[in-house]
């Protein structure tokens, strides 16, 4: 296949050309309730192409009929040639690297009987619907993948990557009269069938708190002290900052980039933030990016400090740094554009703990586990799955709808107080990024406090 | 294509259906008011499902030449694990489909220079002193052709064409988005563009200064695209699905009167002009108009074949399916009516019309209260209760009647169901916003929270 599109990128007419071609092999199961809904096996595959001419704008095409590649890549070059630029598009230096990336399967799916996948999430499924008469709907899926992905530009890249994936996520529906709460578990891993066994806890968990949250009052709406538990706090960094660290943001706009500039103090001395799409065995990990770029740990807050920002070849380009391996595409179907991997908020003191948080909190929220986030740039949401109220230092009775109204200078500002207590969270889902979702993410915190932020609610 | 598959399932298995789809998109997208990429997407995908030894199954290929007798053993294989069903595949249509306009030559025709020429319009239209105007255009023509092994079939054309423009203002640390939208089956003349600058225009004026946000239990006027945290409740509580599975607050309420006696929302797939407007679904059930909500009442659930087959009753035609999965429950067109609002018609009133400007004249009256015209995270929390929570993205304060500025770090919350109760106006700016077409509405007592 590398030796096909190298041919057809030695075709190209046009200055630069780079050619994406996608196998995925991929099955699914999904229950309702106690009903099955599918158990389907699927084969999707197709190309992309995406070429540049000096002094013209991007030419794209992406097309399932692989047998249409060279007249695809002639297409490319004739779209491109149909956008003018007076300011040239320029790509950052990236060595070309070329190679097999296999990533671990850790049990690969494709040797398992769609029965057996079909048997596991039954077995999730009935342990949400055991746990009581008012659990009277869930949505239960399994879904795996493993995708072969070859890359070749113009520059000598040549690229063979093997992505698994996995998922498994269950929603517990709890009714009782016109009262409807829901508990959601998701476990996404860019691994096998091996790495998803034995999870019946956490789904029963899970329908415990839909049950629970059926007695829970709504949350008072107001300002208050907030906790946020690895989950949330790891949903909050990603919608809070991780987006406008996204350079396709700043890079065409001097107001942005007046705003982003590096340096600029956006926390206090304990907030240290990164992205890591090296990082080994995570969800949003890729050896290389969908440019050919290999990925890295990259520092964008130091000690409250605006350090670094996530970059395409062309965002780098544009503002004299280095590409960081963020461009990414969910397909074949889109080019690639600046997005996260494995985002983080970096553990606070060793031994700093849940109870220094909270022991001096008189009146707060601990909010936790994530249904959710968005962002608006400088305002964005991230919905909690459930809460408890602080009282007098200590952790006090159910809430639900806790919903956080976040802003980008005052919300960051306000982590006062990280704990040591660092895990990755590896849910299913994804990012959604100009019509480009789910992208496999990944976040990571621990424990972080809040000063003060806006919980939505009566008043 | 469709035949041979079905020929290749007849005798395999005790019936099927399949769909295929080909779908040829140009965009042209311009960044920070450049015109920077252009582009094409072509796919075509076969989806197949059988009925065999009473069990449901599917399967799906984007291959270039797919293998009939490979997709009928792999939707054979998803069978065996798969429920009985009693799926009754609809027999051929003894009259002839609802002919509706869902082709548009001059949609198809449009060369990629008109794309570029009506999103540098936009842009020209749009650019302000400290704006970034991004401006998307978006054309799609596709073919799809359904049929089952009962004998009936379907085949149409459609086109769409999706033009947006989102403005972005950042001025120190205050971060503005304004974003609209034009999305018809036919191309928008210059006056539909102007429409959608006027609409953009509107709206970031009213926004450029920052006033300090209400709070309480206050009059919020909802623009049609803020309405869609009230919306989108109704949308799940309407799915048969939901119904069948017990989740539903609106279970066994048809014929109940639980909303504004005004109020009426309709799905209706034969709507001229739409994207998403077709004279059959994909499962062949030909279309018909549906009425979800009819003066108060709640009036139909929306089913599929399946789901109808559970729930004893007929498909209302809300199948749709892409090229992988089996057929799920989807609304078409929904559009909201209420007394003296009159549903806009095929392609008019595709872009944003304002004739009494921002919250379609329904704020004359309002002491204190807000206009949402966006909220953050809607769809994110537990949606189907009818509750919701949310921060503004873009809001203004409305005080004696007026509007006095744009709100920031509030977040607004309410139950759908409540407010839907007793509705305080409907607005005189009924517009499409993808497909969905309803007007301002007024809701009372809507939970206003500031820091």
């Amino acid at each position: 296949m590398k030796d096909r599109l190298a041919a057809a990128v030695k075709q190209s007419r046009a200055g630069y050309t780079e050619i994406r071609v996608e196998r995925t092999w991929s099955s699914a199961v999904a229950f309702r309730g106690r009903r099955l809904e599918t158990a389907t096996v699927s084969e999707d595959q197709g190309g992309f192409v995406r070429v540049l001419n000096e002094g013209y704008g991007w030419g794209i095409a992406s097309f399932t009929s692989l047998d249409e590649l060279p007249a695809m890549v002639a297409r490319a070059n004739e779209l491109s040639r149909a956008v003018r630029l007076d300011d040239p598009i320029r790509l950052a230096e990236s060595a070309p690297h070329s190679g097999d990336a296999i990533l671990e399967l850790d049990g690969d799916v494709r040797g398992v009987a769609l029965a057996e996948k079909k048997k596991l999430l039954d077995r999730y499924n009935t342990a949400m619907l055991a746990v009581s008469d008012v659990i009277v709907d869930t949505q239960s899926s399994y879904r795996d993948e493993v995708s072969e992905v070859w890359y070749v530009n113009s520059e000598g890249t040549s690229l063979y990557q093997l992505r698994p994936e996995v998922v498994v996520s269950g929603t517990a529906i709890g009714r009782r009269n016109g009262n409807i709460e829901k508990g959601l578990e998701s476990i996404g891993l860019r691994k096998g069938w091996d790495s998803v066994q034995n999870f019946e806890n956490q789904f029963r968990v899970v329908a415990q708190r839909a049950v629970d949250l059926l007695d829970a009052p709504r949350v008072r709406g107001g300002a208050y002290p907030v906790i946020l538990d690895n989950e949330l706090a790891g949903v909050f960094i990603h919608e809070a900052f991780g987006h406008l660290s996204e350079a396709d943001f700043v890079y065409e706009n001097p107001q942005a980039r007046e705003m982003m500039t590096l340096g600029r103090r956006f926390g206090k001395q304990v907030l240290n933030v990164g992205d890591n799409g090296a990082a080994a065995g995570l969800r949003g990990t890729l050896p290389y990016d969908d440019e050919g770029t290999p990925t890295q740990d990259t520092p964008l807050i130091k000690e409250g400090i605006l350090v670094g920002r996530l970059h395409s070849r062309e965002t780098a380009a544009k503002l004299g740094e280095r590409p960081t391996g963020n461009a990414r595409a969910i397909s074949f179907r889109h080019p690639p554009i600046v997005r996260m991997t494995n985002t983080y908020i970096a553990p606070g003191k060793e031994g700093v703990g849940f109870n220094d948080l909270i022991s001096d909190i008189k009146l707060g929220v601990y909010a936790c586990g994530a249904f959710g986030g968005q962002t608006m740039l400088e305002n964005f949401s991230f919905t909690a799955g459930w809460g408890h109220m602080i009282r007098d230092g200590k952790v006090a009775e159910l809430v639900k709808d806790v919903v956080l109204a976040g802003n980008l200078f005052q919300t960051l500002d306000r982590i006062d107080h990280i704990a040591g207590d660092f895990t990755w969270n590896q849910m299913g889902g994804g990012c959604g990024k100009g019509g480009q979702f789910p992208l496999p993410v990944t976040e990571g915190a621990p424990h972080v406090r809040i000063e003060e932020a806006l919980i939505g609610g009566d008043v | 294509m469709i035949d041979r598959l079905l020929d290749a399932a007849r005798g395999k298995v005790d019936g099927a259906d399949a769909l295929w789809r080909r779908e040829e998109q140009t965009a042209v997208s311009f960044e920070s008011g450049r015109l920077k990429a252009a582009g094409i997407t072509e796919e075509a995908g076969l989806n197949l499902r059988v009925v065999a030894h009473g069990r449901m199954g599917v399967a799906g290929t984007t291959a270039a030449k797919p293998d009939p007798k490979e997709l009928v053993a792999r939707a054979g294989a998803s069978a065996e694990l798969g429920e009985v069903v009693e799926l009754a595949f609809p027999n051929p249509s003894p009259q002839s489909l609802t002919p509706i306009p869902t082709f548009f030559d001059r949609t198809a025709n449009a060369s990629l220079s008109e794309l570029i020429r009506m999103g540098r319009l936009l842009v020209e239209r749009l650019a302000r002193p400290d704006c970034q105007v991004n401006v998307a255009v978006q054309r799609e023509v596709a073919d799809t052709a359904v049929g089952n092994t009962a004998g009936a079939r379907g085949e149409y054309r459609t086109t769409g064409i999706a033009v947006t423009a989102d403005i972005t203002r950042i001025a120190g640390d205050d971060v503005l988005m304004v974003y609209d939208q034009y999305v018809g089956a036919d191309m928008p003349s210059d006056t539909d563009l102007e429409a959608l600058v006027r609409s953009v225009d509107t709206r970031l004026s009213a926004a450029l200064k920052i006033v300090t946000p209400p709070d309480g239990a206050l009059p919020v006027v909802f623009t049609p695209a803020g309405l869609a945290a009230v919306v989108l409740p109704l949308e799940q509580a309407l799915s048969g699905k939901t119904v069948l599975q017990g989740s539903s607050p609106l279970a066994g309420k048809v014929g109940e009167a639980l909303f504004d006696a005004r109020l009426s929302i309709i799905d209706d797939p034969l709507t001229p002009g739409r994207p998403l407007s077709r004279p059959v679904d994909d499962e062949c059930v030909p279309s018909r108009c549906n009425g979800l909500v009819e003066r108060g009442v709640v009036g139909q659930f929306v089913y599929d074949l399946e789901t109808a087959a559970r729930a004893k009753t007929q498909s209302t035609g809300n199948g749709r399916r892409g090229v992988f999965g089996k057929p799920q429950i989807r609304y078409t067109n929904v559009l909201f009516r209420g007394d003296g609002v009159r549903a806009g018609v095929g392609a008019q009133h595709a872009a944003p019309l304002q004739p009494d400007g921002l919250g379609g004249g329904l704020i004359a009256n309002i002491d204190d209260g807000l206009i949402v015209d966006d909220l953050i995270g809607v769809g994110q929390g537990n949606v189907i209760s009818g509750a919701f929570s949310h921060p503004v993205g873009l809001a203004y304060r409305v005080q004696r009647g007026e509007i006095t500025g744009r709100v920031k770090d509030a977040a607004v919350a309410g139950n759908a169901y409540d407010l839907l109760k007793k509705i305080g106006g409907f607005g005189s700016d009924g517009r499409w916003l993808g497909a969905r077409w309803s007007p301002s509405l007024l809701l009372e007592g809507v939970s206003v929270a500031r820091r």
